[in-house]
């Protein structure tokens, strides 16, 4: 490697470094504030905490009185039943939309993908009046089913452009060795769209679990209601208890950042496997 | 080896290709098209979210168009949309760089989505701090002797635009790079091994090999990222100028949220706004369409 | 892969499933037992800033109405914590129109729940003439603040007031007295801002861009309101006068910016975030706030480096004087679904009724809204700023905020922060109000 080519890679790695660190910061700010009492984060939130005197009774507090794992419990059901559900809509659908012919597929497919314009603040009212008559407000199925409304557009515009990439080819051998509708959706469609389907559980993961405009106002019973929702109620406009809701961001980002490292692996993994059957 | 496809396969597939859609198209009837339509109709009154709600024409429309910062608005959407090639430029050399295991780059790609799994909030609070003016970003400056940039950023609309563009840029910087990183599983190693063999350097190898093959993902990114520039990043604008000085940085999707907030409740100017973002988006989405339609025909 | 995958998922729901089910069988209740679900703010007004990290059942309220259980029986109490206080009004609102909002909610008092009159019940014949005597702040909670108009709900019982708060060093240093000698008159304030800015200190620190934090603001609008009363203001908001002629409006928002070309505010005050943190470090004389920030200036500062003043009066003859802007500027409204008003509103004249009031004052410090609890009966030790408050607030005038209609606010919010730094002359910002007001 001649002079040039060290310097670069050295500079590329300085670059990715500052991106990593400047990545990080705000985990660390979070962490170090929760660990600071309310009056040395007011005082100062840049510092590093007192070392003796850390305030690990936040922790405590968030595990205890708070209740933060019952919180999780329910931000968990709504994430899980939420993924399961638009994977199993979106995957059929966008194994249709990019495979299948039938009448009015690409009018279908338009209207679909472009209710994805509409922020979904717009359309929370109606949405309230139609879960109030059906008895749903404050249930954990009128978030899940507005989030299903809200995100499998956008699901089925990235898994249908994955699919379109899967070579007929592959699908009329599968049909010709006899496979039916579920079979090659089982063996060729959802192995080769692995990446894809990954990146659906990761996304739709994080951002139900970290949302907060939509179980605010559907979901306000202090027992199913979401962690993050539970914890905006932690600061208000004149006082808060910062390093309290830091805490408790902290211990809710853990699980988020759980789900990322275990399935980023499969993105990269699926090299290969898919296509050598 | 050719079929001749029967009329009766055919219409098997089309058979199971709409049952396929129909639980979604159910779905989404009431989820979102429902409101939607009534979203669209409620640009037509004086809404109020309660019980007034008279016909009103396009009084709405008139008065986002001639009385409201609407034409501000506008541009600061447009300008907001800057972020959308760096973060796809910045993206992508991240995901070419972790996809050829450079240094450390378990470590990077263990980091780089972070961003994504923070609050809004704190990220806004933070990058408000970064940029004040008595802030690191200015301390630095002063240290290297550019003092003379070491303003009030958020002071004025054309550098609070920046610092926002900054912020949407590098927030998401790693969701793009993760989904080209799943984008590039389908291209065999074999083809980038053999490039470099031929003497292909890092940008020919990115840009010649690796970008044409990723195309849709690319595509697919730029969508995503336009629409969220759109409709998403209230929280940010939020936290960071609060569509301020004035209204210099509120977007449409911004005053869409404020005016939902606000006491006078004058939804049907929101759901006016809302309208003409969808628009709005619907244009841009269909132009970037054709413009990648083109590009492909060149290869 | 994706076998084991979905089976995992199956499971997880599954098991999900189960322990939401057991968690939501509900208590079936007899036809005469009455349920009640209130709304409360996570704080600011019964709860506590430290409160939440207490087990639910030792929060003041959580007590209050288990008080009130045992008191009546056959009723229960549903406590709801509120998670953003604005984002309350919109959920109200809709719940309202789908017939399911909350017995009661901690809503904003004034035009806040104003806007809400057609999901708010009039409990005017349910309130005992006892509390209307003995609580102050009744017009806040009638419609349209007109005496006789429907009342739809109780102010809370805690008042809120605005002032300057001091680093008594720092004056110290500068070599003024503020306790023996405070500023009174705009002359005497400016004259010791610019002592202190001469003695190389930074006078004052205010955040005015936050958009919510802009305590400057309720000063500046003190000034306002201070030189002609209320009155002539509500007139120009109705319509029936021009905000571009009010030159107490001029004058105020002239003094306003002053004080910033003057030099004796942050530079960077109209998008700071950091005004705060500065004077709890210690590092600037004086930042307008209220009672809600004086418990963590006094941690911060010490208790005895912590001082407040009144806000100057701008002018000898204003008709107004040594007050601030203060009242009670939270409220809890009756929803008109409320299935059991008369119970709901016996629930709110026992929080607001004097034994409720000094319970709660044990848990926080409070200004009462109640005419007939002395400073003995609170323990408020004489010089200190509790007792401070506590005298002023029983001469305020109410929130401006909460008293002009939603578009003239939200525009004057909005605005201000350029009206402050030069960018917008007061003019053009009378000129803007007067195309908001009606909308």
């Amino acid at each position: 490697m001649n002079k040039r080519q060290i310097m670069t890679k050295v500079l590329i790695f300085l670059a990715l470094s500052i991106l990593a660190i400047s990545n990080i910061y705000p985990l660390l700010f979070v962490f170090m504030n929760s660990l600071k009492d309310r009056t040395e984060y007011l005082k100062n939130p840049f510092n590093l905490p007192n070392f003796k005197q850390l305030a690990w009774g936040n922790y405590e507090t968030m595990i205890s009185q708070f209740q933060i794992f019952r919180l999780f419990g329910n931000t968990l059901f709504i994430s899980l039943v939420t993924i399961f559900f638009l994977l199993a809509l979106g995957i059929v659908a966008s194994y249709a939309f990019a495979k299948l012919k039938f009448i009015g597929k690409n009018v279908i497919y338009f209207l679909i993908i472009s209710s994805m314009f509409v922020p979904v603040q717009v359309t929370i009212i109606p949405l309230y009046m139609l879960f109030s008559k059906l008895h749903l407000v404050d249930t954990h199925w009128a978030v899940i089913l507005t989030y299903l409304g809200v995100f499998l557009s956008e699901a089925i515009l990235l898994m249908t452009a994955t699919f379109r990439g899967i070579p007929d080819e592959i699908i009329e051998a599968a049909e010709l060795d006899g496979a039916g509708y579920f079979d090659i959706l089982r063996h060729v469609i959802i192995p080769m769209g692995r990446p894809a389907i990954i990146l659906c559980v990761i996304y739709y993961f994080i951002v139900t679990w970290n949302d907060l405009f939509t179980p605010m106002i559907l979901l306000t019973n202090m027992d199913s209601r979401t962690v993050m929702v539970a914890l905006a109620s932690l600061i208000s406009r004149y006082s808060g208890d910062p390093t309290f809701q830091f805490a408790g961001l902290f211990l809710a980002a853990i699980p988020a950042i759980l789900v990322y490292a275990i399935f980023q692996k499969y993105i990269i993994k699926g090299i290969g496997e898919g296509s050598t059957r | 080896m050719t079929f001749s496809w029967s009329a009766n396969f055919r219409k098997k597939k089309a058979l199971q290709g709409i049952l396929s859609v129909l639980p979604v198209i159910f779905v989404m009837l009431f989820i979102r098209f429902y409101p939607i339509g009534e979203a669209i109709y409620r640009s037509f009154t004086n809404w109020d979210g309660l019980y007034k709600n008279d016909w009103v024409g396009i009084k709405n429309y008139i008065e986002i168009f001639t009385d409201s910062p609407f034409w501000t608005l506008l541009r600061n959407s447009f300008v907001l949309l800057i972020s959308v090639p760096l973060q796809i430029f910045i993206g992508l050399m991240v995901a070419v760089l972790l996809y050829e295991e450079v240094a450390g780059w378990k470590f990077f790609r263990a980091i780089v989505y972070v961003p994504q799994i923070i609050s809004a909030v704190i990220i806004g609070y933070l990058f408000r701090i970064a940029f004040g003016l008595d802030g690191p970003i200015n301390g630095v400056l002063r240290d290297i002797g550019l003092e003379f940039l070491s303003i009030e950023w958020l002071g004025n609309s054309g550098t609070a635009l920046f610092v926002l563009v900054f912020c949407l840029t590098w927030f998401s910087i790693g969701w793009q790079a993760i989904i080209i990183l799943a984008g590039m599983t389908k291209i065999p190693p074999s083809i980038i091994e053999s490039a470099s063999l031929d003497g292909a350097n890092f940008w020919q190898r990115t840009f010649l090999v690796i970008v044409p093959m990723v195309a849709r993902t690319i595509e697919y990114g730029a969508i995503m990222a336009i629409v969220w520039t759109f409709t998403g990043t209230f929280a940010f604008i939020y936290s960071i100028t609060y569509g301020g000085p004035g209204y210099e940085t509120s977007t449409i999707d911004y005053m869409i949220y404020t005016k939902f907030y606000q006491a006078s409740a004058d939804y049907g100017f929101a759901t006016g706004l809302a309208v003409i973002l969808l628009i709005i988006i619907l244009i841009l989405t269909f132009a970037e369409m054709v413009f990648t339609n083109k590009v492909s025909d060149w290869e | 892969m994706k076998n084991k995958f979905q089976v995992f998922v199956s499971a997880i729901v599954i098991i999900a499933s189960l322990l939401l089910a057991t968690g939501c069988a509900g208590t079936s209740q007899g036809d005469d037992a009455v349920k009640l679900t209130v709304w409360v703010n996570g704080r600011d007004s019964f709860i506590g800033p430290s409160e939440q990290k207490l087990a639910q059942d030792q929060w003041y309220i959580s007590q209050a109405f288990k008080r009130f259980e045992a008191a009546n029986p056959g009723t229960t109490v549903e406590l709801v914590v509120q998670s953003d206080a604005l984002q309350a009004h919109q959920t109200f609102r809709t719940a309202g129109l789908a017939g399911n909002a909350p017995d009661s909610a901690n809503l904003w008092a004034g035009q806040f729940i104003f806007a809400l009159r057609e999901v708010t019940q009039d409990i005017t014949q349910y309130v005992p003439k006892e509390d209307l005597e003995q609580i102050n702040g009744w017009d806040t909670v009638t419609l349209d603040f007109k005496p006789g108009s429907p009342i739809i709900g109780y102010p809370v019982p805690n008042n809120q007031v605005c002032f300057f708060l001091y680093n008594k060093e720092i004056i110290k240093a500068a070599g003024l007295d503020f306790e023996a000698n405070p500023p009174r008159t705009m002359e005497e304030f400016m004259a010791a801002l610019e002592t202190i800015k001469n003695a190389g200190y930074q006078p004052m620190a205010a955040d005015e861009g936050q958009g919510y934090t802009y305590n400057f603001f309720y000063i500046a609008s003190y000034w306002w309101v201070q030189q002609n009363g209320l009155e002539p203001i509500l007139a120009e908001d109705a319509g029936q006068a021009n905000f571009a002629d009010d030159q107490a409006l001029l004058t105020a928002l002239n003094a306003y910016q002053d004080l910033y070309t003057k030099g004796y505010l942050n530079q960077d005050a109209a998008t700071s975030a950091d005004s705060w943190n500065k004077f709890l470090a210690g590092e600037v004389a004086m930042i307008p706030n209220g009672s809600f920030g004086v418990k963590d200036a006094q941690d911060a500062l010490g208790i005895e480096n912590v001082g407040a003043i009144l806000p100057p009066n701008i002018s000898s003859d204003a008709k107004i004087k040594d007050s601030l802007i203060g009242g009670p500027g939270q409220s809890m409204v009756v929803a008109k679904n409320s299935k059991n008003p008369e119970m709901m509103v016996k629930l709110l004249s026992f929080l607001n009724s004097k034994e409720e009031v000094l319970k709660l004052s044990e848990f926080q410090t409070i200004v009462p809204v109640r005419k007939d609890i002395s400073a003995e009966e609170l323990k408020l030790q004489p010089g200190t700023i509790a007792a401070q408050m506590f005298e002023w607030s029983q001469n305020y005038v109410f929130w401006v905020d909460n008293s002009l209609s939603p578009a003239v606010v939200d525009d004057f919010n909005k605005l201000l922060p350029l009206v402050l730094t030069g960018k917008m002359t007061p003019e053009e910002l009378a000129a803007q109000l007067d195309k908001d007001k009606g909308k």
